[in-house]
């Protein structure tokens, strides 16, 4: 019988050899859609660390997603690549943790407002400062990477950021999270420090989203705030994880897949139809299945296993 | 154990808590009455750090906690419960008590010895049957038990026990009170409760105060309460059955 432990690392493992085996036998154009998912992948899943495991909304991923690209678009080509996207997640982090020091001090539909208002309030700044120093507001980015580095360098982001996803969720840190999401007096009453879990949340959420900025600055070889601030980014993630389950680490996966070749198929040719099917899908999501596509299955699936293991000692 | 000096606490223009001068003394079980808004919730929401006392301090175990967070006076071993109880609804009743093993006194870093332990304390109060349910399916007598559970796994030396006798039939008060007196006596824990029901107040506690629109107007055993004539003043209206 199937362990829980291989059932969880046994199809990540397949997963990430074939998607590592992928530029060897498709063309330029599949790879790119490929890394365009991956990117979700990684966004939506540090999302999730932050939103789905607290129940504190963000709005304001694309804020880190765009303070990536402008440090990369500010470091390249001075500084080699991989150094370059550390460094864009890290101080990514640097700055959630600092407004992390501000924004928990307000909960509910105000931390939802208050995220989303900092994403145009960077953006202004960015714009106006842009047009100070540079007189124009967008930057190119010379001699980028191959396609195939670039999307190695997805591959492993999207990884690295199921494996922190899942590691929070089963760690001591990630139980407190979601006693704070349940009921945040009775959490601190039982010793939990809330502050600083929200805090640490933020601060690890925020890395991906920056690493990934970084790497898109070069995919597209071309930024200006109003790309790389684009509130859209925001949006599509949470619809991402409340389709496949904010909860849940394959959720993340599942609804960024789904919705990326959903937009794949429309959006070059029916963008308004995307952005009304987006609305739909988040409606009836929310309206019918609240936890996601994946919990419902997962629940039955777990459950064999753990008979399975059980009766098997 | 617990002292607290010349608690003061303001809401706006209301008075919740005057001069408030009270101690706990390791090993009893301290009990606290008066009528509906005569502050006793919030002496304990002050004492565990929920609410910072306008003047006056709260000292446990030799040390000034005044101005503590909730979650470090908890992990210095002392915990409260909730008159309206707060489980995390959507987590199993094991995993609730888990929490308290993970992040209270104990803190410990062991999640399957965290489970293992929530098993005993669900064993000694009675919950082991609804180990794996939902919280939120939970009965209230249940839901107190589970409140009790949880607030045991931090392992407190001094336990704040808000009303959890109020809303259960006869019956389960009278199991709901064996238990409160084997955490005491079992345990070791110092307790010290609000409580309504004064059959249960009189038949466990070692000494009692009570509060009138936050002022304390009386401090003795449970005789001494009961022929107090402020407390009787107080209490017109009510029955006092002994």
């Amino acid at each position: 019988m199937v362990s829980r432990r291989g059932l969880v690392t046994g199809p990540f493992g397949i997963a990430l050899l074939v998607l590592a085996l992928l530029p060897r036998w498709t063309s330029d154009y599949h790879v790119s859609v490929v890394l365009d998912v991956l990117m979700w992948v990684a966004v939506t899943e540090s999302w999730i660390i932050l939103s789905g495991y607290t129940g504190y909304i963000s709005l304001g991923h694309s804020a880190f997603f765009g303070l990536g690209a402008y440090i990369m678009a500010m470091t390249w080509p001075q500084l080699p690549f991989l150094l370059g996207i550390v460094l864009a997640g890290v101080l990514s982090s640097v700055f959630a943790l600092t407004i992390g020091l501000v924004v928990f001090r307000v909960r509910g539909p105000y931390f939802v407002i208050l995220t989303l208002g900092l994403t145009e309030f960077i953006l202004h700044v960015v714009v106006n400062l842009e047009i100070k120093l540079g007189g124009t507001v967008g930057r190119i980015l010379m001699s980028a990477p191959s396609l195939a580095t670039l999307y190695y360098a997805m591959l492993a982001t999207a990884a690295a950021a199921v494996v922190t996803a899942y590691v929070v969720k089963n760690s001591r840190f990630g139980a407190g999270l979601f006693s704070l999401k349940e009921d945040e007096k009775a959490a601190s009453a039982l010793g939990v420090n809330t502050t600083l879990q929200k805090w640490a949340a933020y601060g690890i959420s925020a890395f991906f989203p920056g690493v990934v900025g970084a790497i898109m600055a070069l995919r597209h070889s071309y930024i200006d705030p109003y790309n790389a601030f684009d509130p859209m980014v925001s949006f599509q993630v949470i619809v991402m994880a409340f389709l496949g389950g904010m909860e849940e680490v394959e959720g993340a996966v599942v609804g960024a897949v789904l919705l990326t070749l959903v937009s794949e198929a429309l959006w070059a040719s029916y963008p308004y139809y995307y952005m009304i099917i987006l609305g739909v899908i988040m409606i009836v999501t929310v309206k019918f299945m609240p936890l996601g596509l994946v919990a419902p299955f997962k629940g039955r699936l777990l459950a064999r296993a753990a008979d399975g293991s059980g009766a098997g000692a | 154990m617990l002292e607290l000096l010349r608690i003061s606490k303001i809401f706006g223009g209301v008075q919740a808590l005057v001069d408030v001068d009270f101690n706990v003394k390791k090993g009893e079980i301290a009990g606290l009455i008066g009528a509906n808004g005569a502050g006793k919730t919030t002496l304990f929401s002050v004492i565990t750090g929920f609410h910072a006392p306008t003047a006056g301090s709260v000292h446990f175990k030799g040390e000034n906690v005044t101005g503590w967070k909730p979650y470090e006076i908890c992990r210095k071993g002392l915990v409260r419960t909730f008159q309206v109880v707060r489980p995390f609804p959507r987590m199993t009743v094991l995993r609730n008590v888990a929490i308290g093993k993970l992040y209270g006194k104990v803190r410990l870093r062991d999640e399957k010895r965290a489970e293992r332990e929530a098993y005993e304390i669900l064993e000694f109060v009675g919950l082991v049957h609804k180990a794996h349910v939902a919280a939120a399916g939970l009965t209230m007598a249940d839901r107190k038990r589970l409140e009790l559970a949880r607030s045991l796994a931090t392992e407190p030396e001094l336990l704040l026990l808000d009303e959890v006798l109020a809303g259960l039939t006869p019956a389960e008060t009278v199991e709901a009170m064996n238990l409160v007196r084997e955490i005491n006596q079992r345990l070791g824990i110092t307790i010290f409760m609000v409580e309504h029901v004064m059959k249960a107040v009189v038949g466990l506690c070692d000494r009692i105060m009570a509060l009138h629109y936050g002022c304390k107007i009386a401090e003795g055993t449970p005789r001494e309460i009961a022929g107090n004539p402020a407390v009787i003043e107080a209490y017109l209206g009510e029955e006092l059955e002994i």
